[in-house]
């Protein structure tokens, strides 16, 4: 028997380029504290722990999670860490929810931290990940490569970069009620077109920034629900899909996935829905928290999981689908673009999207949501998952 | 909300015990180990992956195409570059499937894969793992898990901490060098029977006894000698293996238990062995078993002579007959994966295929890994054989 999953409490801390007043340590242990006493729960409480952490390379210390463990009240437990780059976060959720949903543990909790700015310059980390005899040389870093991503999309469907400057846009203005946000304010479509260009046609607005923070996130099984949580969220449904490493493999007429759709958001969204019962995502879904670290992942991603045609989402924006009020509030939070925290960032989507089911979400919450979906996206556009919190657990039989 | 009634199992009856007859069972279909070699000059760690990999899928009868998912045991680090999972995911199955990495060790990947399919939303997956140590500086690797106020400026990595260990442990048990010496000799010749293994050459217990140190009390030839390699798994469960009759187990996944000590090379850690302790303990209650002698196999992760006499007092063994026939670590040693390695020798004990040194009637098996400084980290999975 498989166990229903639910979401008893987190924390994320605020986010910002720098965080010189503690160590990676206490920045992990910050957020241990503040899931537990978000869920009312203690460190025994937790039967085990799932590290999310992605490249150490920017912070100099190897497995810096094994440093952690003694700070997230993990010594002598079980605890691995789980590290599928940009993607992350979201993987170390569905780890922890694997944990619970096989029936091993009670409790799970997903911690982790980032302090990408300890390195000079993040992009000479992220160019290393490219390969050393074919594409680091072209010369490809992850500005050049969602370049000419956004350049295919805005060709192929006819779109200009005011259509995907207004995401941005909208993005800082969201982010205005979130307190954790990294960038945000009142832009305007001017002001992303007149920012700096740094790989055409993306421009600094169209870039999420480098955060530091950390996060952490606490499952249990129903049991541990009724104890502790009066409204948790339950994850219904959880997939991923891997694409190939090479680049030229997703450009050509026999490719699998092509490059340009973000291949495996589809079927990891297919396969995600089918498990939390979802037949209409624009419908059944309220609240989407899409990992968006450039604004063209944010169209690919509502074409590719279903809530529009493709093509469509820009045009759609316009019309307000996607405001917190539309069919589909997109990004409440403001999303990656306003808040990049490599480490944990799809645990952060995670989070904010159980927490507008719990009715957790202060300002930013939307009214009514009975399901929202979280994503995140790791190496260039390489690995994809998706995982759905809903008001009430599903089973495939239907709603209890 | 509706709440659903609690579960038959609650958890508070049985917080890990393994199923066994209520379908959600996970089975090895096939395990694969590379070639052994101290130094792969010849193919690319893509191709050490592919092939290795590929041999597991063939072996288990499953294409590529049926996998629903993989789990990859892989550290950065060692593999000297950033997120290599992007490169290798491919080599090692995971193409338009769900690929998740775990960095601890390879053991820690297939308790997680393990996982994936008691979950009941997966059914067929791989699990690999690799090391390439012979490209890698390990030591620097090591050192740079070192934090930057405390740990670091010491400058102390596998070798300094390993022999702390050997130190503590000494202590802790009156452990002498007589016996490490022993243990060392008697592992390289259960290697020499390992087809495996590399087949070093035995050395004599002079020889051991007569080397010379490299971190007191740690002499030269009392250490495993680092290997290349990588292993695959093909997992399984229940209603795989009913859609696929051809499909035969090698074995059942009867429990996995893992923990990992505190950050901090005390004393106190080193000779309490707690995470060993539990993973040991958590693995054995789930498999239904209450002691090393109801094991006919123990593959241990011993990357010292001290380590194997430290941890057959830690697990309570007694029969010395059930340690590592494969030789373990002195048969190979792809550090990372060396666990990895260690749960398919297992699986080849229980399904009766290990060769020449296969253990007579194995039905039950356990696979050891350790892993961080100091074996802040262990791992154990119990393996049962099929019946009939």
């Amino acid at each position: 028997m498989t166990q229903t999953v639910a979401v008893l409490g987190a924390y994320q801390s605020d986010f910002r380029t720098h965080i010189p007043d503690h160590t990676f340590v206490e920045q992990a242990q910050l957020a241990a504290v503040g899931a537990l006493a978000d869920a009312g729960m203690a460190g025994d409480d937790i039967d085990a722990f799932v590290f999310s952490l992605a490249p150490t390379h920017f912070m100099g210390v190897a497995d810096a999670d094994r440093w952690a463990i003694d700070h997230i009240f993990a010594a002598g437990k079980p605890i691995f860490r789980v590290h599928t780059g940009g993607a992350t976060g979201g993987s170390a959720v569905q780890a922890g929810y694997t944990l619970v949903r096989s029936g091993m543990f009670r409790s799970v909790m997903i911690v982790g931290a980032e302090r990408i700015a300890e390195t000079p310059d993040a992009q000479e980390v992220l160019n290393l990940i490219f390969d050393v005899f074919y594409e680091r040389d072209m010369p490809l870093s992850t500005n050049t490569t969602v370049g000419l991503w956004t350049t295919r999309y805005l060709h192929r469907f006819g779109q200009t970069q005011e259509d995907l400057a207004r995401i941005a846009v909208r993005a800082r203005r969201n982010a205005m009620k979130n307190p954790h946000a990294h960038l945000k304010g009142e832009i305007t479509v001017a002001d992303v077109m007149a920012s700096k260009v740094i790989a055409y046609p993306l421009k600094l607005f169209d870039i999420c920034p480098r955060s530091s923070g950390s996060a952490a996130m606490i499952l249990g099984n129903m049991e541990m629900a009724k104890r502790y949580c009066s409204r948790p969220a339950f994850i219904n449904g959880a997939a991923g899909v891997t694409d190939t490493y090479w680049i030229g493999d997703r450009l050509s007429p026999t490719s699998k996935f092509e490059f340009v759709d973000l291949g495996p958001a589809a079927p990891a969204a297919r396969a995600c829905y089918a498990r939390a019962g979802i037949s209409d995502p624009t419908r059944q879904i309220q609240v989407a928290e899409l990992y968006d670290p450039y604004t063209v992942m944010y169209p690919v991603q509502l074409e590719q999981m279903g809530f529009c045609a493709p093509g469509t989402a820009l045009r759609l924006d316009k019309e307000g689908f996607w405001d917190m009020d539309g069919a589909v509030a997109v990004n409440p939070s403001g999303g990656t673009l306003c808040t990049n925290p490599i480490a944990v960032s799809g645990l952060v989507r995670a989070i904010d999207a159980a927490n507008q089911v719990m009715g957790r979400a202060g300002a930013m919450q939307v009214a009514g949501v009975r399901n929202a979906v979280s994503t995140a996206v790791g190496g260039i556009a390489q690995f994809f998952n998706c995982t759905v919190f809903g008001a009430e657990p599903y089973w495939a039989g239907g709603h209890a | 909300m509706m709440i659903e009634p609690p579960p038959p199992h609650a958890r508070d009856d049985a917080p890990h015990s393994a199923p066994r007859g209520n379908g959600m069972n996970a089975y090895v279909l096939a395990a694969a180990t590379s070639p052994p070699v101290a130094t792969e000059h010849y193919r690319r760690l893509e191709e050490l992956i592919y092939e290795t990999s590929r041999r597991a899928l063939d072996t288990a009868g499953v294409s590529r195409g049926q996998l629903d998912h993989i789990t990859i045991g892989a550290c950065d680090e060692l593999d000297g570059r950033p997120i290599s999972s992007m490169l290798m995911a491919a080599p090692a199955g995971g193409f338009a499937t769900d690929e998740m990495k775990v960095t601890d060790s390879g053991a820690s990947a297939l308790c997680l894969g393990y996982a994936r399919l008691r979950s009941g939303d997966v059914h067929i997956g791989l699990v690999t793992s690799w090391c390439k140590s012979s490209k890698t500086d390990v030591e620097a690797v090591m050192r740079l898990r070192g934090d930057p106020f405390f740990t670091r400026p010491l400058a102390i990595g596998a070798l300094e901490t390993d022999a702390l260990f050997a130190q503590a442990v000494s202590e802790e048990y009156g452990i002498t060098e007589d016996e490490v010496g022993r243990r060392v000799v008697l592992a390289y010749a259960r290697a020499a029977r390992n087809a495996r293994g590399m087949r070093h050459r035995e050395p004599t217990l002079v020889e051991v006894k007569s080397s010379s140190y490299e971190a007191t009390p740690l002499r030269s030839a009392q250490r495993a000698p680092l290997t290349d390699g990588a292993v695959s798994m093909v997992l399984a469960s229940d209603r795989f293996l009913k859609a696929n009759p051809d499909c035969k187990p090698l074995a059942r996944v009867a429990g996995a238990g893992w923990a990992t000590d505190s950050y901090r090379i005390s004393a106190t850690r080193l000779r309490s062995m707690e995470s060993a302790r539990t993973a040991w303990h958590s693995a054995l209650s789930q498999a239904g078993l209450s002691a090393a002698k109801d094991l006919d196999v123990i593959e241990l992760e011993c990357q010292t002579g001290y380590h194997e006499a430290a941890y057959v007092r830690a697990f309570g063994i007694t029969d010395e007959s059930v340690i590592s026939p494969s030789g373990g670590a002195f048969a190979q040693n792809p550090l990372f994966c060396t666990g990895l390695v260690n749960a398919a020798e297992a699986v080849l004990q229980v399904s009766g295929t290990a060769g020449g040194v296969q253990r007579p009637n194995a039905r039950w098996a356990a696979a050891h890994s350790c892993h961080g400084y100091a074996q802040q980290g262990n791992v154990v999975v119990m393996f049962e054989a099929i019946a009939g």
